[in-house]
């Protein structure tokens, strides 16, 4: 009978793909519209948004579902995706291809969920 | 049939010539004539040295696939009337050439045999007999049947760069099947193809480039099999890594 290699770190790095793909599709939309459009255009009052509240917010709780979802998720999708595009274009080696990718999307997540954590504890 | 087109075949002799070398031919159409009846009317009127594989005339034996301007396309399932002034025919991409348009598909028979594409069930429940048969509802069926459209054409190969880049990937028709008889309710067989699905070289080479459904004459989506298959090939290697 053949035997079987089977990829045991692509599961991982799929699944981190495929919530950042959730993430990238629901809340990076939502974040650009509150803080690319509704800010800027003055439909929310700039009083929202002043550095204490903010300060607040963004290293609390809320903070810390921002990091994931709108930063750390989403460079996992985007960094997948850049890997991949790596392969179709014949550019880098897999083995290595991998290591900047996933380590790029790692180091991203941990400074910005690492940030709200410091805060947090 | 008063009006002609030309069309350049990509012919390929070994015995007399070692590099692929490209033919023209003025064929006349109107609007039914297809690829594969060009072709026809070139081996039976203009040069019978033409080599092609064709068989059933209405794309479900899947012999005929060509690139047409580079495209993969069943030669009669594709028209004549839908190309301008450029009509270039070639072999099938990603595959070895054996002559002209005829390529060898050994490579992807052995991926279809490495998902073990039919019924598996050894259970003691399952049908012996003539008079014995399984049951499946609508609704059984329904979960796999767009998977079962697949006529093995090899066109979802000629499509995939991954393929094109490493020939030992699965490719999409052959994850396509091991979809559609896993998620067959008379199957038991799901476990024997896990492992070759949860491969670097199964589910794992594809980087979602989805011109393999782009293509497909069937409308099988093999992209969305083969995105299925990576939920199952992840649960597959979490189960076994777990179980040690």
């Amino acid at each position: 009978m053949m035997k079987h290699h089977i990829a045991k770190d692509e599961p991982l790095w799929w699944a981190l793909f495929s919530a950042g793909g959730i993430c990238f599709a629901m809340l990076v939309p939502a974040a650009i519209l509150v803080f690319g459009l509704l800010m800027p255009m003055g439909i929310i009052p700039a009083s929202a948004f002043d550095y204490e509240s903010l300060r607040g917010l963004g290293l609390g709780w809320p903070g810390l579902i921002f990091a994931g979802g709108v930063i750390a998720l989403p460079a996992f999708h985007a960094l997948h995706r850049i890997r991949h595009s790596c392969a179709d274009l014949m550019l880098g080696k897999e083995s290595v291809n991998k290591v900047w990718a996933y380590g790029l999307a790692s180091l991203m997540s941990l400074m910005a969920v690492g940030v709200v954590l410091v805060n947090l504890f | 049939m008063s009006q002609t087109k030309s069309i350049r075949v990509q012919r390929y002799l070994p015995e007399q010539e070692p590099e692929p070398f490209w033919q023209n031919y003025e064929v006349p159409f109107d609007e039914s004539t297809s690829i594969l009846d060009a072709l026809n009317y070139i081996k039976d009127e203009l040069d019978n040295t033409l080599s092609y594989r064709w068989s059933c005339r209405m794309a479900i034996c899947g012999s005929c696939g060509v690139m047409v301007n580079g495209i993969p396309k069943l030669g009669c399932k594709t028209f004549l009337r839908e190309y301008g002034t450029r009509v270039d025919i070639s072999a099938l991409a990603h595959f070895p050439v054996e002559r002209d348009l005829v390529v060898d598909m050994d490579i992807f028979m052995e991926h279809l045999e490495a998902v073990k594409p039919y019924i598996i069930d050894k259970s003691k429940g399952r049908p012996t007999g003539e008079s014995d048969t399984y049951r499946q509802t609508p609704a059984q069926m329904a979960r796999y049947h767009q998977f079962s459209n697949c006529i093995n054409c090899g066109l979802c190969y000629a499509a995939c760069p991954q393929f094109g880049l490493n020939n030992q990937f699965l490719g999409p028709a052959a994850i396509t099947l091991a979809q559609r008889y896993n998620l067959d309710n008379r199957d038991k067989g799901k476990r024997e193809r896990m492992a070759a699905l949860s491969e670097h070289d199964g589910v794992w080479s594809c980087t979602f480039v989805g011109f393999c459904s782009t293509v497909c004459p069937k409308h099988v989506d093999p992209a969305a099999a083969v995105n299925q298959g990576k939920i199952e090939a992840a649960k597959y290697t979490l189960i076994n890594l777990l179980n040690g």
